[in-house]
Order: C-alpha cells, then sequence, then structure tokens
C-alpha cells in the first residue's frame, strides 16, 4: 500500500505541466530518431543524452524515460514501412508488418504495434511497480559476494547471450572490461594503462564509448556499403482513422496479452533482452494460430504479439537496473550512465535515498505511454517523411551529432578524436561480426565488479571461499548455470527456425526481388 | 586479393585475412593488458590488490580471442550485422571511410580555430559529399543551417560553451 501513495505522489510531479512538457518532448524525439533506419534503441538513447545534459535531474529522468520508450517503439514502425528485402528476416516482427503493408494493410499493422506496445507498456510498468519495491528491500541486505554473483551472471549471459558465437561476445566484453580499468585507480590512486597520456588520466567517459560504438561504427559500416538509388517506402493507404477493423481486434488483444506475459519476465532476467522476447512470442502466436498458413504473409498476430513482448521487455529491464543498479542490455548500461552524470546511483539504496525522483520517473513511464498511443499514429505522416531524408543527409546528421555529443561532455577536442578511434573499433566489430552490446555493458560494470571483489575479499581477509559460500550468491551461480544452457539453447532455436522462417517464405519473397532487380 | 564475378564471392574459400588479424589484435591487447600488471605497484597490507582484475580481465581477453582464432582457422566465418541501408552485395568502398575519418579529424582540429558551427557545417557538407549527396553545394548549406541552429540552441539559449569563432563572434555577444 505504501508504494502506492509514493506513486501518486509520483504523479503529482510528473504530472505538473513543465515535467509533462519534457516528458512529451522525450517520446516525440524518442520516437523520431528511433524512427529513422539504421537507429535502434541503444543508439537513439546514447544520441540524445547530450540533450538532457542541461536540465535539472527530475526532468532530465522523465524526458529519458520518454526517449526510451519512444526508441523502442519507434523501429516497428521503420520495419513495417520501409521495404528493404533480405534484412527483414533478422527480426520476427518485420516479416509480418512488412508483408501486411505490402497487402495495403499497413494502417492496421501500425495500429495493432501502437495499441499492442501501450497495452503491454502500461501492464509491464504495473508490474515493474509491484515488483521493485519489494526487490529493492530484499536487495538492501545482498552483501558484496552476492553483488559478485550477479555482477558475474551479468557478464556471462551478456557475453554468451547477445550475438551471434560466444566467444565474440566474449572478446567484445574483455575489451569493454579493460577501457573501464583505464585510468586512475580508486584505492591506491596510480594510472593504469594510461601510457602516461593525460586525456586518460580520468577513464574513458562512457558516453564516448557508446555514442563511438553505436552512431560512429554504425555511420562507418553503412557507409563503407551504403544502399544507393531511391528509397523504397511502402505507401500506407486509407487513414490511420481506418485502423483495424473489428476482426483486427479480435485477432490482436489476445496476442498482446500473451506478449505481455512472455516480455515483462525475460526483460527482468539477464537473458538477451528485448530480441528473445520478440522471437518467443512470434513461435508462440504462430504455434497457437488457427490460420498457420497466414504466417509469413502478412499475419496480424504476428505484429501484435512480438511488438506487445517488445515493450514489455523494455519496462522488464528497468527492474533490475533501478533495484540492483544492473544494466542487462545496452541500452539499460547507456541509461546508468545518466544516471551517475547526475550522482545518482541506481540500487537497493535508491527507492529509500530517492523515493521523490524514482516514483516520478516511474508515474513518467505510465505518462509517457499514454503520449506515446497518442502521437503515434496520428503522425504517421511526419514518420513517413523521416523515412525518406536522403541517406546522405541522414548520416552526416548522425555523425555531427555524435561529434557535438562527445564535444559537449568536456569540451575538449581530444574526446572527438577518442570517438573516432571507437568508432573504428565498433566499424570492424560489426564486420568481423562481434556484438558491441556487451562492450557497453562491460564497460559499465567492470569498475562496479571490481570494487564489490575486492570489498568481499577485503571482508574474508583473502578467502576466495566466500564467494560461493553465501545462500544467495551460490544459488545465483546455480541459476547461471540453468540461464546459460537454456538461453543458449533458444539462440540455437530462434536462428534454426528463422532460417526455416526464411526459406519457408523465400518463395514470394524472392519473386518479387526478381521484378524490383533489374 | 577479393576477386568478384558475377557477385559470387569467390573470395568465401580463401583464407580470412581482415579477420584473422582483427583476432590477432584482439589477442593483442590482452597480451598488453597482461603484460601491463607487472606495471602496477601493490600496496603492501592489501588482500587483493589493484592487480587481480586486471589479470582477469587479460585471462577472458586471451581465452576468448583465442577461441576466435582457432573457429576462423577452422572455417567458422562470421556472420556480419546487417542493416536496412546496407547492400550486402557491394564491395567495402575504402575511400569513402577514409573520406570520413579525414573529415571527422579536420572537424576536431578546426573546431576551436575557426568556430563550432563552420566546422560543423564542413563536417556535415563534407559528410554528405563523400556518401553521394547529388548536389554539393545543397550539402554544405544543409550543413550551415543545422550547424547554426545547433550552435544558437545550445550555445546561446542553454549556455554550452560551443566557441563562436571570428566568424560568428558579433552572433554570440548578442546572448
Amino acid at each position: 500500500m505504501d508504494s502506492w501513495t509514493l506513486l501518486m505522489e509520483g504523479f503529482a510531479t510528473a504530472i505538473q505541466p513543465q515535467y509533462l512538457v519534457f516528458a512529451f518532448l522525450g517520446v516525440l524525439l524518442g520516437t523520431a530518431v528511433g524512427v529513422l533506419p539504421g537507429i535502434g534503441p541503444a543508439m537513439t538513447v546514447a544520441l540524445l543524452l547530450p540533450l538532457t545534459y542541461t536540465l535539472e535531474p527530475a526532468a532530465a529522468l522523465i524526458t529519458f524515460a520518454g526517449i526510451y520508450y519512444g526508441g523502442m517503439y519507434g523501429g516497428s514502425t521503420t520495419s513495417i514501412l520501409l521495404n528493404t528485402p533480405g534484412e527483414s528476416a533478422s527480426i520476427v516482427t518485420a516479416i509480418e508488418g512488412n508483408k501486411m503493408a505490402k497487402l495495403g494493410r499497413g494502417a492496421a499493422a501500425l495500429a495493432t504495434a501502437a495499441i499492442g506496445s501501450f497495452i503491454a507498456g502500461t501492464i509491464a510498468t504495473l508490474g515493474l511497480t509491484l515488483l521493485a519495491p519489494v526487490l529493492a528491500r530484499f536487495a538492501v541486505n545482498l552483501g558484496p559476494a552476492d553483488y559478485v554473483a550477479l555482477i558475474v551472471i551479468a557478464f556471462v549471459t551478456v557475453g554468451a547471450l547477445l550475438g551471434s558465437s560466444v566467444p565474440r561476445g566474449m572478446v567484445s566484453l574483455g575489451v569493454g572490461l579493460f577501457l573501464g580499468l583505464i585510468g586512475t585507480e580508486v584505492l591506491s590512486g596510480q594510472q593504469r594503462y594510461t601510457l602516461g597520456l593525460l586525456p586518460l588520466a580520468d577513464g574513458i567517459d562512457v558516453v564516448l564509448v557508446a555514442v563511438g560504438l553505436f552512431a560512429v561504427g554504425e555511420t562507418l559500416y553503412v557507409a563503407a556499403r551504403l544502399r544507393h538509388g531511391p528509397i523504397a517506402l511502402i505507401p500506407v493507404t486509407r487513414g490511420w482513422r481506418s485502423w483495424m477493423t473489428r476482426e483486427d481486434w479480435k485477432r490482436s488483444w489476445k496476442p498482446w496479452l500473451r506478449g505481455t506475459a512472455i516480455g515483462f519476465p525475460i526483460g527482468t532476467i539477464p537473458a538477451g533482452g528485448a530480441d528473445v522476447a520478440t522471437f518467443l512470442s512470434y513461435a508462440a502466436e504462430r504455434k497457437l494460430s488457427r490460420r498457420k498458413g497466414e504466417f509469413g504473409r502478412g499475419a496480424i498476430e504476428g505484429v501484435a504479439g512480438p511488438e506487445a513482448a517488445n515493450n514489455a521487455a523494455a519496462a522488464g529491464v528497468l527492474v533490475p537496473l533501478l533495484t540492483l543498479g544492473l544494466p542487462t542490455t545496452a541500452t539499460a548500461a547507456i541509461i546508468i550512465t545518466a544516471f551517475q552524470s547526475y550522482g545518482i546511483q541506481p540500487g537497493p539504496q535508491l527507492f529509500s535515498s530517492q523515493p521523490g525522483l524514482v516514483w516520478a520517473l516511474v508515474a513518467s513511464l505510465y505518462i509517457g505511454n499514454v503520449i506515446l498511443l497518442v502521437l503515434n499514429l496520428p503522425l504517421v505522416g511526419i514518420w513517413v517523411k523521416l523515412l525518406q531524408i536522403p541517406r546522405p543527409y541522414l548520416y552526416a546528421g548522425i555523425l555531427l551529432f555524435a561529434c557535438f555529443g562527445a564535444y559537449a561532455v568536456n569540451f575538449s577536442p581530444v574526446d572527438i578524436l577518442i570517438l573516432l578511434i571507437i568508432g573504428v573499433l565498433g566499424f570492424f566489430m560489426r564486420r568481423y561480426g562481434y556484438p558491441v552490446a556487451p562492450l557497453v555493458v562491460g564497460m559499465i560494470l567492470g569498475p562496479m565488479g571490481e570494487a564489490q571483489l575486492r570489498r568481499a575479499l577485503q571482508l574474508s581477509q583473502g578467502d576466495l571461499t566466500t564467494l560461493v559460500t553465501h545462500p544467495f550468491a551460490a544459488g545465483a551461480y546455480a541459476v547461471l548455470a540453468l540461464l546459460i544452457g537454456a538461453g543458449l539453447w533458444l539462440k540455437r532455436r530462434q536462428r534454426r527456425y528463422e532460417q526455416a522462417l526464411t526459406e519457408s517464405i523465400a518463395v514470394p519473397l524472392s519473386a518479387d526481388h526478381e521484378v524490383g532487380a533489374r | 586479393m577479393i576477386v568478384r564475378t558475377g557477385g559470387i564471392r569467390s573470395a568465401r574459400s580463401s583464407l580470412p585475412v581482415g579477420e584473422l588479424v582483427f583476432a590477432l589484435l584482439m589477442l593483442g591487447l590482452g597480451i598488453f593488458a597482461l603484460v601491463g600488471v607487472f606495471g602496477i605497484r601493490v600496496p603492501a597490507g592489501a588482500t587483493v590488490g589493484p592487480t587481480a582484475f586486471p589479470i582477469l580481465v587479460s585471462a577472458i581477453l586471451l581465452v576468448s580471442s583465442s577461441a576466435v582464432l582457432i573457429g576462423v582457422l577452422r572455417g567458422q566465418r562470421a556472420q556480419a550485422e546487417e542493416g536496412e541501408d546496407i547492400d550486402e552485395s557491394l564491395p567495402t568502398d575504402w575511400l569513402t571511410l577514409a573520406k570520413i575519418t579525414a573529415l571527422v579529424v579536420a572537424h576536431l582540429a578546426l573546431l576551436e580555430i575557426i568556430g563550432w558551427a563552420p566546422a560543423a557545417a564542413l563536417l556535415f557538407g563534407g559528410v554528405a559529399w563523400a556518401l553521394g549527396a547529388k548536389r554539393w553545394w545543397m550539402a554544405l548549406l544543409v550543413g550551415c543551417v543545422v550547424a547554426l541552429v545547433v550552435q544558437i540552441v545550445f550555445a546561446g539559449l542553454l549556455g554550452l560553451s560551443l566557441p563562436w569563432g571570428p566568424l560568428l563572434g558579433w552572433l554570440g555577444g548578442m546572448f
């Protein structure tokens, strides 16, 4: 009951006109940037981080909540409306949404995605409201050894599960941990791996790494093989008012709820984030549907379920982030950076030390969801315009804002050089199949892990068994083994499933490919 | 050399040099991290010194990059990332990459001399041109507008200290 009064107080803060404006701006900017092709949620959040530098903490966090939800949602519009054959196989939602749009049902696909996201987001935020305070109260009793266990879990799952190959994921994680080591060591005050260079003495700013990897790396990667020629957009016939028929509603509501039920729990555990959730939801819908034949040819259930799962997972990710200070995705890692830049350390103490701020943030998640729904459908015309930006201008703009963001960290041109070097690293990582997300997570969690490890061993006077003898830590390692096993099994299923799916729809796909090309 | 005939990659069967070099570099980073450990002083009386974690990180880097190397040599090729704007049938355009890198370096070298907005306009126009914008003067014009808007909003109205430079000093004086 107590958390309800606090939530109401949070609403009282977030509903103030100036904060509503920030929430609105956040959702608008987040969606707009998220809609841009080639920009995922992590890059959206990284690119927009500098915008919040000038705001006070509450306003900045509320803006950020909007950017986060908007950025998570924006991508679905892109995949429904942008006709780029071949690529869509990597995201299950895109297959159905894209096919629906080609059949002239783009408005229905956009509507079921938007309404599904709203319902899933709201239910999942409710889940966050109920679960987070309980978890935070429990987490207060965790010792350093327990934290080491949690951080090891995050390392291993993120390294092993994000990306196509386990060793490459672990290399990426290792590079992130190494970048986190650079700088002045806190306890003995000496520099590590700085090569005596002054700009490295304070360590490399995480913003530079995130923006460099996502924005600069991605721009370079696209620039190397830019698709030239006109942009193939699928026109949305009939206005957004014609949305969904009665039958569409009937076919959508169950997938929305199932997607939420799948997405939220998966988001809360470190198991690869939204990707796994959307895939599981898609597979479930396909299995349960009485019209299996429609899947791969524009089944509305295949958009409704995964889109709901995607947004529910986005809210689920915030549970370990706020209560334990553990980021489980690259986007979450960047959000932690945003918190830290205001001197706020997410963790179990956050709910007792900064209740006003946390609950205002949670309240603004509810509000952001409503704004998302209200904005999205009427503004489809604007999103279509955004998708038509000529690519040379789009990527020039991304690069410009990346350099601006890097410069705004310390107002030192050296930071832009570091940004460029990290960007080149990101380019080669993409090129050779290394996932970049583990690097960002490793860089954030590395210093935390080191501090907790040293504290734990200080307490036990160097006795290593302390790390596994605490009941919670021991349990955590057992769960880790299970998670890894289940996660790798799921990954393999997902890959085989997607392959089968691509082959089963390859006939119509290659047919219109033939017509389009040459 | 990668030879392409009719869009079929004949390079598939040959040794992936780039991939091997990158994996070797990662292995090198692991060795560098391990060697660096010996340069870190361990204060007397510390149960866990400042070297414990770096040793762990070096181990992760060394083991995982070795695993990648062995995998590549056994023929497990990487899956390059896909994207909406990427045409996978095209070869890598190194010239464009070089141009963009040079433009970013020029931007960071110039911005404190000629001011942020002019340096940013140059970066935007240059990159758009390198990526194949049809009219270079249009790219430069759009760059000027974007740069000016950012400069006025962030430096003028929100107070971030972006240098105005000699060209726009009069404008900066107005805020």
